[in-house]
């Protein structure tokens, strides 16, 4: 009767799911959506398979130790399990940003000369210590080569895009993530958060994108009444950006003149 | 006048002796601790501090609600478990400091700059108020252990009164520990026109109380505090699990099997209220800094919260299995049958609350509201109303039968917490083939896209939903409990297991959202005022963090079941004398 019942609510769950799985296909979604909903189903025959199992026979003493250490494994496998089969964010991605970020404010400080310092010694020492071994092998067949040097992501050098600065400001939209709650070329702010940026150009001025940046508070957006009144443009570009930075990053958004695109028009409260 | 020279030139000297030996002390530089970094051994010796703090600010909450009881009652049931659970607290109390005290350290040793910053900006709370409080906290709860056996009869009432003082001075502690935290995540900015930057105004102007006093803050309490009490209550069902399953006689299993249900009530009673303290803390978050949103749930940490959903309904499901598992064991279960209504509620919450929450935006002000509140009302009134209908009356509907209804609904509201906007780490990453599709209606001004499915709104039908099937499931249980018989110490073994499940996942779920928490900082150790230059600021993988947790969680739990088994040994003296003073009857 129990392998009969596990049996019935088996085979009723998957017929469940292959027509959750054929319903979602037919609605466009994505296999991995399937697959979800799919797991959902097979979830639920778990849950009422537990529900009528007949009861669990009592353990106590050393059957009950090793029954709560492979509970507690199991559970342990279980979670980071889950964990593991979710997408993962790449963290080198982030690094290089914050990198670039960081770097000069912390070249600003006393710390961060001090270790610009260090490395200079480092670097030195290096060097010197290369120098040795390859003199200590002069008249050899070996020649010792000089030891890799780590390569790192360069800080935010403005002065290295040149006169490109819609190069240099479309580096610093990325860098400060403007994308999160900003649509341009159809990507980003899957919400609405803020407008589209593709006809941005032909809205604003450049000392009016600058304006908007550092004071959130100064005009909004037709149609954006209730987020401005939210505030949801933060304030703190103006703590966190340079002036240099804002420039260039006005200097390109100001050249985004897709007319295809609606970016709505300010409205000065 | 030689005298005040000579005052005046021995204090001089004693201050550039000072400054001498001050001068002498080169700057902390941060040591580089091996395997894992500073970060990690950081976030490690937090985590566990937290967790034991949590057990020792949660526990004596329900602990003196249970004394209460057991006095007014006169139910020597709640009188044991009250006891029992402090004695385990005593203990762990000590943990507390000692990875307090391990937490500190590592921060001086990692990040001794920012500490000795922190410290120092925040000195009057640090150097007085929470020693203080620490200190008169340990005070109290060993008087309260203490004095237990003696203030028994025409005391009792006194020892309850320490109960609650202890109580208040632990939440006072929570409170105030609360500011720096919160601080470092939504740091206060100067108040009204005044036109400071953050930095200044942090750094120079800002009185201690200004900084505390920020976004975060009192949604931290608010959130921490109901946190503790699940965690307690879960704790608590860990200990009556560990208790049962080592108890000798039919009267211990039967007090640890109500211990049991006592702590599941307790804990889930509070969970019901968690998610909507967290929406409030994640609200004032994305108030604080609207980037702080897509962070959190569209990039980095998106899939973190994919995990919370799973496991938070993880706990639901295991929560109401329990009830189900605590309901099989009533005699006579079959004879509460219920009308129509509840069935119905369950059935019409997520049919008529997911469209409105889509259709109350489409109006202003009080229509909106009330387009909202007016359809809420319907859903939850209108089923018993019909019910009750000649027609209907007729129709009743088992017990059973309501439950398992009730699990298809959290599984299903589950399914709809989980669904995702696109199945990505990050938005940058999306593509068709990872992301919802766009199907939908519209009638009139009123649209409805499966792209709705990611939305906020739903997820917030979707964890109603959930919450209300779990207040049924206690209601149908306690009219179970009325009408029929209840067997303590005859239910299915497999409940204990399902009790030390929900304690391991409520503390899995806990250093998830610590770490969120903390991680949404980003770079930064005072979000937009002190970047964090070290290397190790950046946001880790969700399974480096998988792994973190389980090694803490593992931790934290090898020390809280040495702890239960050192104070309440099963077969020891003092554990048969407590037995017989608070042996439940056996069917009630």
């Amino acid at each position: 009767m129990l392998w009969f019942n596990i049996f019935k609510k088996t085979f009723f769950g998957i017929l469940l799911a292959l027509i959750v799985w054929w319903v979602a296909g037919a609605m466009h979604f994505p296999f991995v959506f399937q697959v979800m909903f799919m797991l959902y189903v097979l979830l639920g025959v778990v849950v009422f398979i537990l529900l009528d199992a007949p009861p669990m026979a009592p353990m106590s003493g050393g059957m009950a130790f090793v029954g709560l250490v492979v509970f507690y494994l199991g559970v342990s496998m279980f979670f980071i399990g889950g964990s593991a089969v979710l997408p993962q964010y790449d963290p080198n991605v982030e690094k290089g940003k914050i990198q670039k970020l960081l770097a000069p404010r912390l070249a600003k400080t006393e710390y961060g000369q001090q270790l610009a310092l260090q490395k200079q010694i480092d670097a030195l020492n290096q060097q010197a210590e290369s120098i040795m071994n390859r003199l200590s092998v002069i008249g050899g067949t070996a020649v010792a080569a000089v030891g890799p040097v780590a390569v790192e992501s360069g800080p935010l050098d403005l002065a290295s895009f040149g006169d490109d600065h819609v190069a240099a400001g479309k580096e610093v939209y990325n860098l400060y993530e403007c994308y999160n709650c900003h649509k341009l070329g159809g990507k980003g702010g899957t919400k609405k958060r803020g407008p589209h940026m593709d006809n941005l150009g032909n809205v604003l001025t450049k000392e009016q994108i600058k304006q908007k940046i550092f004071e959130p508070m100064a005009f909004y957006s037709e149609g954006f009444e209730k987020e401005y009144k939210k505030g949801l443009m933060p304030k703190k570009y103006k703590e966190l950006m340079t002036d240099g930075e804002l420039e260039v990053l006005a200097t390109y958004l100001v050249t985004l003149k897709d007319t295809s695109v609606k970016t709505p028009k300010p409205i000065f409260p | 006048m030689n005298r005040l020279r000579a005052i005046a030139g021995l204090t001089g000297l004693l201050v550039l002796s000072a400054a001498a030996a001050y001068a002498q002390v080169p700057d902390p530089q941060p040591v580089d601790l091996p395997y894992g970094g500073n970060r990690t051994w950081t976030w490690v010796a937090a985590q566990l501090h937290i967790l034991f703090a949590a057990f020792i600010l949660g526990a004596p909450i329900f602990v003196v609600i249970c004394e209460w009881i057991g006095m007014r009652g006169k139910d020597p049931r709640y009188e044991r478990l009250a006891k029992e659970v402090t004695k385990v607290t005593a203990i762990l109390y000590s943990m507390t400091a000692l990875t307090g005290a391990l937490f500190i350290f590592v921060l001086l040793v990692a990040y001794p700059q920012f500490t000795s910053w922190f410290v120092s900006r925040f000195s009057p709370i640090f150097a007085f108020i929470y020693p203080g409080l620490f200190i008169a906290e340990t005070i109290v709860l060993y008087l309260y252990w203490y004095t237990w056996d003696e203030w028994q009869g025409p005391k009792k009432a006194r020892h309850v009164a320490l109960g609650v003082l202890l109580n208040i001075i632990g939440t006072t502690t929570l409170i105030v520990i609360n500011g720096p935290t919160s601080f470092m995540n939504t740091p206060a900015r100067a108040a009204g026109d005044v036109d400071m930057d953050l930095k200044t105004f942090v750094f120079e102007q800002a009185s201690v109380f200004e900084l505390v006093y920020n976004f975060s803050w009192i949604p931290l309490n608010i959130h921490r505090f109901i946190g503790n009490v699940v965690f307690g209550g879960f704790i608590a069902g860990l200990i009556a699990a560990y208790m049962y399953m080592a108890a000798k006689s039919d009267e211990d299993r039967a007090y640890y099997d109500w211990m049991g249900f006592v702590g599941n009530l307790i804990g889930v009673g509070a969970l019901l209220l968690l998610p909507f303290a967290g929406y409030l803390l994640a609200f004032e978050f994305f108030e604080y800094d609207a980037s702080v949103g897509p962070y959190m749930m569209a990039d980095q940490l998106s899939m973190f919260f994919e995990m919370q959903g799973a496991l938070v309904g993880l706990i639901f499901l295991a929560s109401n299995y329990y009830i189900w598992l605590s309901m099989k064991r009533i005699e006579g279960l079959e004879d509460a049958r219920g009308t129509i209504g509840m069935p119905l509620m369950m059935i019409l919450f997520p049919i008529v609350m997911l469209p409105a929450l889509q259709l109350a935006p489409l109006y202003e002000g009080v229509i909106s509201w009330s387009v909202f509140f007016g359809l809420l009302l319907a859903t939850l009134v209108l089923p018993p109303i019909i019910a009750k209908i000649p027609p209907f009356r007729k129709w009743t509907v088992s017990p059973t039968a309501i439950i398992k209804l009730g699990f298809l609904m959290v599984i299903f509201g589950n399914a709809i917490w989980m669904t995702p906007h696109a199945f990505v780490a990050t938005q940058a990453l999306a593509t068709h083939e990872t992301e919802l599709p766009d199907v939908g209606f519209t009638i009139g001004a009123f649209a409805y896209s499966t792209m709705d499915l990611a939305l906020m709104p739903t997820k917030n039908v979707a964890v109603a939903l959930i919450v209300l099937v779990t207040i049924i499931n206690f209601v149908i249980y306690n009219r179970a409990i009325r009408r029929g018989r209840i067997q303590w110490g005859k239910i299915d073994f497999i409940s204990q297991f399902v009790l030390i499940f929900l304690a391991f996942s409520a503390i899995y779920t806990m250093c998830l959202m610590g770490t969120v928490r903390s991680l949404v900082r980003k770079y930064f150790h005072v979000y937009n005022v002190l970047p964090d230059f070290t290397a190790h600021s950046f946001t880790p993988t969700l399974v480096y963090s998988g792994y973190l947790w389980i090694a803490i969680t593992l931790t934290f739990y090898a020390v809280v079941s040495f702890a239960i088994w050192v104070s309440l040994k099963p077969g020891g003296e003092k554990a048969k004398t407590s037995a017989q003073s608070g042996t439940p009857e056996l069917a009630t």
